[in-house]
């Protein structure tokens, strides 16, 4: 017991003399000469800069879909209605900027970033990689974190992210419900963020800059229509037309985009098409060729078409289950554009994925961090433009960025 | 004694020696090294950081080395850690903190009753109990929360929030006051009380405990219901300081429990081990893993690292496991007489036939 104490109080010691002697978080950042390094900044062009694939690397959305009227209470509205969703769908437009700094307008060259993502994935090095063509641009110090999707680790990163006290964190937060504490910590710290990639809950972007990323629900919109004209000219006049879903990881937005957004679109587009099932199996293809081979068991003839959140192992998954089915009538459709995505349309095992730019996405983040730096006005969101890739034109995306 | 024995005598105590401390040493090591080397690891900020990082499982790490001490393994903390933080953020806005963090912390003794009496009582192997139990919780979680994460959606969301997380001194927030008013009660519980001391004999050897009186179920289930409990202890604060519940919050507790209580000195054989050995390995292993962020090295680099020197240890454990085997009822000093008789009788001048 003596011991114990001893070493409760050795311990106690060591930390209170760290205290006394260290000030916590002495700013570091370098001085820059403001308007001399906003000159130059203002001057670097980053609209040259192509991703893997050939496409430009910054893409942002100009034909951004009307902001509808906030419900009283979005959640008291059925889940087929598409303002049900609105809190996370709109999340950010009517959000309280009061208290985010102002631009300091001194430009972007020589900042340090820390990037902070989700975890390791072909995908995320792709993010990665395009968020630092755009940081080399603009010789800016890019420090990227991975949490390996763990929450815990997460915030544990965003503790040593304030620690290193950089200009601006930008964050990928795990989980769109945990994101407002991990915004509201950085903020409280008096460091600049940006959230991407993944939509947080509403709270959270009145402690960000802004958010940049794909407009998942409007992508998954957009993937709905194309998904339903495909349908009824493969069973014209058919008044049912059975389908279900592949869902992504539960807890982050793309869980709702994906499922809810779909549903929610397709309820108003084409009331015929019936959900038959909603299943998370994960991001294993056995998994998904499992579940899928369940479902051609359970509903037979009646299932007409699959919405996967994943064009990689789901895809892979979900058209060996129809291959070994013989039920290549099946439509699928499916989030992202991975080279097995993009194989797979190619060979028409898939009707269409959504054009989800990894490299753009890294990009965005990372350009909209200098055109605040630059004290350029910044939106309350800054989405990625959309598109769809069919047969038609998938050839125009390769090779592919992951 | 001749000089080579008193040499061998010497360097088996600092042997002893480390091997008793280790853990100890091992903290001070990576201690002095990360505040050296480690940018910016050594200020108030990144301490105070390391120590609510370590709130969750050094609380987690008291109930799991009470049950390793019993020879016994709990691998359902990570899923109770879940259990609790969903079950005391859902049951926040009905009844208020007051009543749901008592109820999530029963929810987790509850779990670990289930675990306890089925290990005693039916003498199943805790291993299959609580993998049982791990996959049960998790098909709850998802069926109470409807696959989403649980979050406070109320005027004061942050407030008990800003509570936890608000210094009282230097380094210490109401929840590390918490965490480390557990640990030591845990730790004088077990070391000074016959109760807990029986812990010991029942995970040293579990028949002479039986034939000594003790009831070594009623210890078993206790190890159990107290890992269950401090496993919702653990995970109901951490969700109220995240003011969120996530579907895998608890997913990597369990790893990162087993290993420090391991490197803490607890013998996966049970009968040896300590509370408060637990914590500091809990505390080293988070100064090595934010160290490794701060060198700005990977999560990869981290797992690595971690999985070394649990190899390390459990190959030292074995090891030593197999040296106690080989000595067990020899007598060293009986060893020695007999080694030096021959020498003796020869100087004598009596010679064998």
């Amino acid at each position: 017991m003596r011991r114990m104490v001893s070493m409760l109080a050795v311990l106690a010691l060591l930390l209170a003399v760290t205290s006394g002697v260290f000030a916590a978080g002495a700013r570091e950042g370098a001085a820059v000469d403001g308007a001399a390094n906003l000159e130059a900044s203002l001057a670097v062009d980053t609209s040259g800069l192509l991703s893997a694939d050939g496409q430009p690397l910054v893409r942002v959305a100009d034909d951004d879909r009307p902001v509808p009227t906030r419900p009283a209470d979005p959640s008291a509205l059925p889940q087929t209605d598409p303002l049900h969703w609105y809190d996370m769908e709109w999340a950010g437009w009517d959000a309280d900027k009061s208290t985010i700094p102002e631009s300091p307008r001194n430009g972007a060259i020589g900042r340090r970033i820390v990037f902070i993502v989700h975890g390791d994935h072909p995908w995320t090095t792709a993010c990665t990689l395009g968020a630092q063509k755009v940081a080399d641009a603009y010789n800016m110090e890019l420090r990227a974190l991975s949490p390996n999707w763990d929450l815990a680790v997460q915030n544990q990163m965003i503790d040593q992210a304030i620690n290193e006290r950089p200009d601006m964190i930008l964050l990928i937060p795990l989980d769109a419900r945990t994101a407002p504490q991990q915004a509201r910590r950085i903020h409280q710290a008096g460091i600049p963020l940006i959230l991407f990639n993944t939509l947080p809950d509403a709270a959270a972007m009145d402690y960000a800059i802004t958010w940049t990323g794909p407009d998942d629900f409007g992508q998954f919109r957009l993937l709905a229509r194309t998904f339903a004209d495909e349908l009824r000219r493969r069973h014209p006049g058919a008044s049912e037309l059975g389908i279900a879903y592949v869902q992504h990881a539960p807890g982050g937005s793309p869980y709702f985009a994906r499922s809810w957004g779909p549903v929610s679109e397709l309820a108003g587009y084409a009331p015929e098409i019936k959900t038959l099932d909603m299943q998370a199996p994960g991001f294993e293809a056995d998994r998904t060729m499992q579940l899928v081979s369940d479902w051609l068991t359970r509903f037979g003839p009646e299932l007409k078409g699959i919405i996967a959140a994943d064009d990689s192992a789901q895809a892979l998954g979900i058209v060996e289950a129809l291959r070994r089915a013989g039920r290549e009538d099946v439509v699928v459709v499916a989030a992202g554009n991975s080279k097995v995505g993009m194989d797979l349309v190619q060979e028409g095992r898939l009707f269409a994925i959504t054009y989800q730019t990894a490299e753009g996405d890294g990009a965005l983040a990372v350009q909209t961090a200098a055109d605040w730096f630059n004290g350029k006005d910044i939106p309350m969101r800054r989405n990625l433009a959309q598109h769809i890739i069919t047969e038609s034109d998938v050839g125009d995306f390769y090779p592919p960025q992951w | 004694m001749r000089r080579s024995e008193r040499h061998s005598t010497t360097a088996n105590r600092r042997l002893a020696w480390i091997e008793k401390y280790r853990i100890f040493l091992l903290f001070a090591v990576i201690f002095v090294f990360m505040s050296v080397f480690a940018p910016r690891f050594f200020n108030v900020f990144n301490l105070t950081s390391i120590l609510r990082m370590v709130a969750m499982n050094a609380t987690v790490a008291i109930g799991f080395t009470i049950v390793l001490i019993c020879a016994q393994l709990d691998l359902s903390i990570g899923t109770v850690i879940t259990f609790a933080g969903v079950i005391g953020l859902s049951l926040k806005e009905p009844l208020g903190y007051a009543l749901a963090v008592p109820i999530a912390i029963a929810a987790g003794a509850m779990v670990g009753l289930f675990n306890g009496v089925l290990v005693a009582k039916a003498k199943i192997s805790s291993f299959i109990v609580t993998l049982g139990t791990l996959t049960i919780l998790q098909g709850a979680i998802y069926t109470i929360t409807g696959g989403n994460t649980v979050s406070l959606s109320t005027p004061d969301a942050f407030a008990v929030s800003d509570f936890l997380a608000r210094p009282l001194l230097p380094l210490v927030t109401p929840r590390i006051l918490l965490m480390l008013g557990l640990v030591a009660a845990f730790e004088l519980f077990l070391r000074r009380t016959r109760t807990g001391r029986n812990f010991y004999l029942v995970g040293g050897n579990r028949n002479t405990a039986w034939l000594a009186g003790i009831n070594t179920d009623r210890y078993l289930i206790a190890a159990f219901v107290l890992s269950g409990t401090l496993a919702a202890i653990g995970g109901v604060f951490f969700a109220m300081e995240s003011s969120a519940a996530t579907l895998r919050m608890g997913d990597q507790s369990l790893m990162y429990v087993i290993s420090a209580t391991i490197i803490g000195g607890t013998a996966m054989t049970g009968g040896k081990g300590g509370v408060f050995r637990s914590f500091v390995a809990v505390l080293a292993l988070e100064m090595l893993y934010t160290g490794v962020i701060l060198f700005g090295l990977g999560n990869e680099v981290k797992i690595f690292i971690a999985g070394l020197i649990l190899a390390t240890v459990v190959l030292y454990e074995a090891y030593a496991f197999y040296k106690h085997q080989r000595e067990i009822g020899k007598r060293p000093e009986l060893v020695r007489e007999l080694a030096v008789q021959p020498a003796a009788a020869g100087e004598g001048g009596r010679a064998d036939p």
